[in-house]
């Protein structure tokens, strides 16, 4: 049997069959959500941001339809551009935070697993505010590929040419690898 | 080469943001449910447009500010003390903006007057603004506001939806005796409201605007300037003494401020205390408003250039909205 595909999915949801949407919803739920966590850090915020993800898709489709019949749209391109936009959102916006509450963090006291975990959690800050450094595109690129997307997928969503994406990826990597440093 | 092997170690570092089985999120079936019944109960409050961009946080910020705005100029959509304040001020274009810095003790006191429901006038809302109206493209929006050009934000590339703000009109007949009881109730001055004032029509006009929206929630609205016509022969100042009062001013420093401001030009706007921040901007060689929500999420800024207001809105510091706002071109 032959999966439909996300425009003739779209397009039978736009005709009123719900069953439609909720195929798209368990599509594209776990990317989705994996790629806002690895950007919010929380499971609660993840959880709700990914909501709003699927709310807007429901909005874009259905109330305001943007998604025109007669033409093919690449939803998954438009469903992780939105996420990874408002995923880097958080982050910015918790950059300020982080710079307050550098000085709060407790000093990892008691047994050692608690120590590697005060470790491990300590890294992935300083992953997350490297990352909040860089412009929208390049943690966009970053993340997508690190999650298995091929490059016509992310060019897709960044809007780029497919030829360019390794390009970009590899200057994306060098931001990073600087914006790190600094934070370590 | 290097290349390549720099890529796949920062690759093996972001590895490290992947969720582990403790962070599996809700199963999908509970979270297509949580969206299906938030769906539900929009479409059972019979949600519109305008409802929904209320419900968005970062529109509701947007909304927020455009209303703080709005509060100061026109009539509609507000109690009546609100509407008696807006008389005060909403008499001119706007060429420049000054913010003031009030407290909730004060908000709230403007609250429980507006609940007294003493009636500056008599207003009559001849069309109700507010209504959005999605278009196609930044030319079709021109063509249905009359705008002479739609401007856009070079740094932030194609707006993801474009909406007219359908624009409205309305009058009031000023009722003195109303206005002087509303300024007394939030302690300030009554004698300040000139009793000449009593039986005088103020218009107001709410020109359609541009609204447009892209996915991170940021949004830049533009639209002509409100125009308000007012009783010839009126002098500003009084008034704008009495709202200086109302928004918690003593009575010297009231009367000192209203002397240096320019009423016929200035637009005031009010900015409670423990909701935001705000400092003076320059955009594009205009002068403008920077405001910060106090919890660092929302932020925006305004400015007026040529004759149309900007106001530009979303969840990036105000650094940040301001870089945006400069490339409007």
């Amino acid at each position: 049997m032959t999966a439909l595909s996300d425009n003739a999915l779209l397009e039978q949801a736009r005709l009123g069959d719900d069953a439609s949407f909720d195929t798209l919803f368990y599509r594209h739920y776990d990317r989705v959500y994996g790629l806002l966590f690895r950007l919010a850090g929380s499971r609660a915020e993840a959880e709700d941001l990914t909501q709003e993800v699927f709310l807007k898709l429901h909005q874009h489709a259905f109330t305001h339809k943007r998604f025109s019949p007669q033409r093919e749209h690449n939803l998954s391109a438009w469903l992780y551009r939105v996420a990874t936009n408002m995923g880097y959102n958080a982050i910015r916006s918790r950059q300020r935070r982080w710079q307050r509450n550098t000085m709060l963090v407790p000093d990892p006291q008691g047994s050692p697993a608690a120590e590697v975990e005060a470790e491990r959690r300590e890294t992935e800050t300083a992953v997350r505010q490297a990352l909040a450094q860089l412009p929208k595109r390049q943690v966009q690129l970053l993340l997508m590929r690190q999650m298995g997307f091929s490059y016509a997928e992310c060019a897709a969503v960044c809007g780029v040419a497919p030829g360019s994406v390794g390009t970009l990826l590899a200057r994306a990597a060098k931001a990073f690898r600087k914006a790190y440093k600094e934070k370590t | 080469m290097k290349e390549e092997r720099e890529l796949q170690d920062v690759l093996v570092q972001l590895s490290s943001l992947a969720p582990g089985p403790a962070d599996a999120p809700k199963p999908a079936g509970q979270a297509l449910a949580v969206i299906k019944r938030q769906v539900k109960q929009e479409k059972r409050a019979g949600c519109q447009p305008w409802q929904r961009f209320w419900q968005n946080p970062n529109r509701r910020w947007a909304t927020a500010v455009l209303s703080l705005l709005i509060l100061f100029t026109v009539a509609f959509s507000f109690p009546a003390v609100r509407a008696a304040a807006s008389d005060f001020l909403g008499l001119f274009r706007v060429q420049k903006f000054a913010a003031i810095s009030v407290s909730s003790e004060q908000l709230a006191l403007l609250e429980r007057v507006a609940e007294e429901g003493v009636s500056p006038g008599e207003l009559t809302i001849v069309n109700a603004p507010g209504a959005l109206i999605p278009v196609n493209s930044l030319a079709a929006a021109a063509r249905e506001t009359g705008l002479e050009q739609v401007l856009s934000p070079a740094a932030l590339g194609e707006p993801d939806e474009i909406d007219v703000v359908e624009g409205g009109d309305g009058r009031l007949i000023i009722d003195a005796a109303g206005a002087r009881r509303i300024i007394e109730l939030a302690g300030a001055d009554p004698t300040l409201f000139p009793e000449k004032l009593d039986g005088k029509r103020v218009e107001v006009v709410i020109f359609s605007g541009v609204q447009q929206s892209w996915d991170d929630g940021t949004v830049l609205l533009q639209t002509t300037m409100p125009l308000v016509e007012y009783p010839g022969n009126l002098d500003p100042v009084p008034l704008g003494e009495a709202m200086l009062q109302m928004l918690g001013m003593n009575r010297n420093e009231a009367a000192r401020l209203a002397r240096t401001i320019d009423w016929t030009s200035t637009l005031l706007l009010p900015i409670p205390r423990n909701v935001a921040t705000f400092n003076e901007i320059t955009i594009n060689g205009s002068s403008g408003l920077a405001l910060a929500s106090l919890d660092g999420q929302y932020g925006a800024v305004m400015w007026q250039q040529n004759d149309v207001l900007y106001l530009l809105t979303g969840s990036g510091d105000t650094v940040e909205l301001q870089r945006i706002a400069n490339s409007v071109r």
